[in-house]
């Protein structure tokens, strides 16, 4: 019962960390701004990527193993939104003409 | 005037055109239209009333497609791609190294083929006999650095010459003007992250990690997978990180061009010394005089470990090198 009850416990993170890495691939490459696109690929580098580390951690068992997917997972999420902050600051920095356009839009 | 400058003057033609009538200059714009002078072909439509000249635009794409193909070629892969020997040429060496390559292919035992060398003997050899021969619990650097030392040696050679290439093509000698100064800070300023708060606290937080965690790499390559190359790759990037967040200033006062070329060549010096009085004692069965030690402790498998060290000194130089070359033309 009770490994039943883990490996569904596995399944509904691994899918819940497929759903958001999926829609994170299909976001980044469906939108055409640099900026919206790199909201989806945060996105799935964030929660996907959590959900997924502990899918293996609940599949394999906690051992130091589990502490060093832990450790990347941490590593991921400090280096993620430094990207993401500096990609943002070039695209404010260097498309100036393109977030005037895409602001436009959205008001309208 | 000369047919040439006369071919180029609009107004030389337009005159020509009043005098003499459409003829002539029908073959002249003819002659135009073959060959790549697709602007002044432009100007004389322009300038001439379209008599002659029929608007037929899916063949003046065609034209202006083919104007736009020649003017790449010669300005990517030289003005000779159009000649018909560059392209017979070209043909012939790419058909005979195909050729090659299929000989020695065909000429390969085959997959699996329990009866060869390499399958029935190296394999099961390395296997059994890394462990007892060089000490080294992590079979891949026993191979690498023992028995394929010389390899790795060249490996680490391609590596500083690639450095010294892009050190030849891209290093900027000689002052630059004020202009282009101001113009190169300006830019630097505005698209690099330098100074930025964000990258400097994340970059406090892993930096000691990501160096801690190479080191590591580079110290138990023979206990465990790693070694030299990947170490240093992670060494690397993460002097690249500390430039990124720091900048040149920083990383100036521990690591510039005299740092480089002094550890990448006493490393290189230091690993050709090493490999080849290994190899001489050992060919010729004279005890070299480097204690084995027990396998699976760090001081262990002889000169394995130093030569970690020294591979991954090259490998951190030559990542941070190639950067700080491809980004400014300078250390």
């Amino acid at each position: 019962m009770a490994e039943t009850l883990r490996l569904a416990l596995f399944a509904m993170l691994m899918a819940g960390g497929l759903i958001f890495e999926i829609s994170a691939v299909f976001g980044a490459n469906r939108f055409r701004f640099s900026l919206n696109r790199m909201h989806p690929a945060g996105m799935g580098d964030t929660l996907g990527l959590l959900l997924m580390a502990l899918a293996m951690i609940v599949y394999t068992g906690f051992d130091w193993i589990a502490l060093k997917i832990l450790a990347a997972v941490a590593v991921y999420w400090i280096t993620s939104p430094v990207c993401t902050h500096l990609v943002g600051k070039l695209v404010r920095e260097t498309e100036e003409e393109q977030l005037k356009t895409e602001a436009k839009e959205w008001k309208s | 005037m000369p047919a040439n400058k006369k071919k180029h003057d609009a107004f030389a033609r337009l005159a020509d055109w009043l005098e003499n009538g459409a003829q002539p200059l029908d073959e002249e714009i003819g002659e135009s239209l073959a060959d790549e002078a697709y602007e002044e072909e432009n100007a004389a439509e322009k300038t001439i009333p379209s008599v002659e000249v029929k608007k037929q635009t899916p063949k003046k794409k065609k034209r202006q497609e083919r104007h736009r193909r020649k003017r790449r070629d010669a300005l990517t892969v030289g003005a000779y791609a159009d000649a018909w020997w560059y392209r017979v040429t070209a043909f012939i060496v790419c058909v005979s190294l195909v050729g090659l390559l299929l000989y020695g292919v065909v000429r390969m035992p085959l997959f699996g083929n329990a009866d060869t060398l390499a399958d029935s003997e190296v394999a099961s050899f390395y296997v059994t006999h890394t462990l007892e021969e060089t000490g080294a619990v992590n079979i891949v650097t026993g191979i690498i650095l023992d028995y394929r030392g010389f390899d790795t040696l060249g490996e680490s050679h391609v590596l500083f010459v690639a450095v010294s290439s892009v050190l030849l093509l891209l290093s900027i000698r000689g002052e630059k003007d004020e202009q282009e100064r101001l113009l190169e800070s300006d830019r630097e300023q505005r698209t690099e992250p330098d100074h930025d708060l964000v990258l400097q606290g994340g970059a406090r937080l892993l930096l000691p990690l990501v160096l801690i965690f190479g080191i590591y790499i580079i110290l138990n390559g023979h206990l465990s997978p790693g070694g030299g190359f990947s170490g240093g790759a992670v060494l690397g990037a993460g002097l690249i990180l500390y430039q990124n967040a720091f900048g040149y200033d920083r990383i100036g006062k521990f690591f510039t061009y005299r740092t480089f070329r002094a550890v990448s060549v006493s490393a290189l010096l230091f690993y050709a010394l090493a490999k080849g009085y290994h190899f001489l004692t050992g060919a010729n069965h004279i005890p070299g005089g480097i204690p084995e030690g027990t396998a699976g402790a760090i001081l262990s498998g002889g000169l394995l470990l130093p030569l970690n060290i020294a591979v991954g000194c090259v490998v951190t130089c030559t990542m941070y090198a190639l950067y700080t070359m491809f980004r400014r033309g300078a250390f």
